[in-house]
């Protein structure tokens, strides 16, 4: 168990920047995900905390010793690769037992740990079976029972998920994060899936372009986004968003899309400095659970919109609308959406919730103003 | 349930179709590949007279005749040994050479890989008895003409471009993964690359041991220029000893016996790791 610090590391591939200034210092037993698109960067940085890539520049430190340039076998680490890296030729007992026999262990004693082991991970009964007679959901037990086997001080999963279907993947989540927990081993995570690192993660760094965006827990990720490509990247369906202009109008300021105006509260938008923003481009940004919708227009639903495809999810009612030339979707209970019409080209009033407003920049992608609504500042985090 | 038994079933395979003519192209293919050989075979057994006589006969008296002419008059067991050294250690020094340029060149990427490749590739392309001459020269300077160390050298040479082409494809076939996940778990890169990649490749490195083998063992045109007597091998011992005014027949005969049999043995005693080696990489998820 150990403590990871991972210092302005960098990796170039010619003139290629695959990782760019990453700052990570993970705590002991946390258990923290690299989220982000493929090729940002995040493999590469899992590879080089493992040892299998050398850094550019920069520095890592694993429980205070720096390992940025030692080979793997020196690093102490555990690593389930993608797709798993178990050895063909031997049976599940030889691949679990290999890093105990590559230490030179008793033969009662890593019969006796892997035993152990097998059990935790439900696969005594396959022990003797070669990979090739396994099923994904099989072989993902085993690579992960090899990285459990030995004492690591920190664990390194590359998308082990990836192979699995839905239903074994959403099982999957709560073992391995309630296994993470209970061996309280310092766990990194790389993944795409955005409800993966959600649901799973103590921490979330997310990355782009081999760069950092943020690094912070899956809720303050979710409600206080760093930048609209963070805003967009979690949650699903994704963050609606709008080009607008802040104006003033009728005393307030609103902003204002091609076709509608988007009413913004007043204290927010004075303690957010917007006033010296006016006249100016923004990004508006609301996730579709902020977004009601009623049958008729009233004082609060002023925005119009046709309802260009209605989802039902089971509980919830998805509704994509379009207002003008924009896609906007919203999410909803069904109860709440009941009696509303469901046929495709009927008109619907929809009102943004003030609260739950986001404004980023469209030059730079950063977040002028967080929601009002969230309190998750206020939280100890 | 009875009811909809019949629907249940897939629309009926066609019938299938016993294809005698198959067997008849089978065997004629057969025919012709064993029938020269069969041939030879028997000419061996047979006495000086019968062998050259102008009718061809089926049914003849055996006589040992050719191999005691061969074996205890010319000692030609001493080639036969020969040989076996020579395509033994070659086949050794060229696969264990050519197994790690193969891992370089699938492993790494460095400046000027695919001119490696090319220029390794080009090497099988030169007819080997175009340089027969500058070879004979810097053998005869360096002293290895008629010494079983020289033939060895040159044949290790020849067969490295063949090494190296065969393996880089296999192992390119075996993902890097198994090798990172063995160091992550605390291997060096040696013996990761013996205990993991070393067993998944034990099939294709058979398969091209093999081949190189027979090469070896089969090589005539070095042989021939640059031995004498020492380290003479069977292919130009054979030539040597059967053909001088006149071809003896029979003592030729004797002779392919000798050559081909430990081929033979050993292809069947291998041929189904020969298969396996061949077709690894093609049947794999």
């Amino acid at each position: 168990m150990a403590d990871i610090e991972i210092n302005s590391l960098m990796k170039q591939f010619g003139t290629f920047k695959a990782v760019d200034d990453v700052n990570i210092t993970v705590n002991d037993g946390e258990f923290v995900f690299l989220l982000g698109p493929s090729g940002c960067g995040k493999t590469t940085t899992l590879r080089m905390i493992a040892g299998l890539e050398m850094p550019s520049s920069g520095r890592i430190a694993i429980d205070g010793r720096n390992v940025t340039f030692l080979r793997p076998r020196y690093r102490n680490v555990g690593m389930v690769f993608q797709d798993y890296g178990l050895y063909r030729h031997l049976t599940v007992f030889g691949n679990i037992a290999y890093p105990l026999e590559v230490r030179r262990l008793g033969r009662a004693e890593i019969a006796s740990k892997v035993e152990a082991v097998a059990r935790t991970m439900q696969i005594t009964e396959v022990l003797q079976r070669k990979p090739d007679q396994l099923s994904a959901g099989q072989l993902q037990r085993v690579a992960i029972a090899r990285m459990l086997v030995r004492d690591a001080d920190v664990f390194l999963m590359d998308e082990p998920m990836s192979h699995l279907d839905a239903q074994l993947r959403g099982q999957m989540r709560a073992e391995l994060r309630h296994i993470q927990k209970t061996v309280g081993v310092t766990t990194i995570f790389v993944t795409h899936d955005q409800l993966e690192a959600m649901t799973m993660a103590d921490r979330i760094i997310v990355m782009k372009d081999g760069e950092m965006l943020q690094f912070a827990t899956p809720r303050e990720i979710f409600e206080r986004p760093a930048t609209e490509f963070v805003a967009t990247f979690v949650g699903e369906p994704q963050m609606n968003i709008l080009d607008a202009r802040l104006i003033r109008l009728e005393g307030r300021i609103v902003a204002m899309t091609e076709h509608f105006a988007v009413p913004l509260d007043t204290d927010w938008a004075e303690s957010n400095g917007l006033v010296a923003r006016l006249e100016t481009p923004v990004r508006v940004g609301i996730r579709p659970e902020h977004i009601a919708i009623r049958e008729k227009p009233d004082a609060d639903h002023r925005i119009v919109a046709e309802l260009y495809s209605f989802e039902p999810t089971g509980a919830e009612n998805l509704y994509v609308l379009q207002c003008g030339s924009v896609m906007v979707t919203t999410r909803s209970s069904t109860t709440e959406t009941a009696h509303l019409s469901k046929q495709e080209g009927s008109s619907l009033a929809v009102r943004f919730d003030p609260n739950w407003i986001y404004l980023f920049d469209p030059a730079t992608g950063r977040t002028i103003a967080q929601a009002a609504g969230s309190d998750v500042s206020k939280e100890d985090i | 349930m009875k009811k909809f038994a019949h629907s249940m079933e897939s629309p009926a395979a066609p019938s299938v179709q016993r294809n005698w003519w198959v067997y008849v192209v089978l065997i004629l293919v057969c025919l012709v590949n064993f029938v020269p050989y069969l041939w030879v075979v028997m000419t061996g057994f047979m006495d000086g007279a019968s062998a050259s006589s102008a009718t061809p006969a089926w049914f003849f008296t055996p006589s040992l005749e050719a191999f005691h002419y061969l074996i205890v008059e010319k000692d030609i067991m001493k080639n036969f040994f020969n040989s076996v050294i020579v395509s033994l250690a070659s086949t050794f020094f060229s696969v264990t050479i050519g197994m790690f340029c193969a891992y370089a060149l699938a492993r790494y990427d460095f400046t000027g890989r695919d001119d490696v490749s090319f220029w390794v590739l080009t090497n099988r392309m030169m007819p080997p008895v175009a340089v027969l001459i500058p070879i004979f020269v810097t053998f005869q300077t360096a002293g290895l003409l008629d010494t079983l160390a020289g033939l060895i050298l040159l044949y290790t040479a020849m067969q490295l471009p063949f090494v190296v082409w065969m393996l880089t494809g296999y192992f390119r076939d075996i993902p890097r993964r198994y090798e990172e996940s063995a160091m992550v778990d605390g291997d060096t890169w040696f013996s990761a690359f013996r205990k993991v990649t070393l067993p998944l490749m034990m099939p294709s490195i058979t398969a091209t041991s093999i081949f190189v083998m027979i090469l070896s063992w089969n090589e005539f045109a070095f042989a021939t220029f640059l031995t004498s007597t020492q380290a003479k091998t069977m292919p130009p011992a054979i030539m040597a000893y059967s053909i001088g005014a006149d071809i003896r027949w029979n003592v030729l005969g004797a002779a392919v016996v000798l050559i081909t049999a430990p081929l033979i043995l050993f292809v069947l005693l291998l041929q189904r790791q020969l298969i396996s080696g061949l077709s690894q990489g093609v049947v794999r998820k």
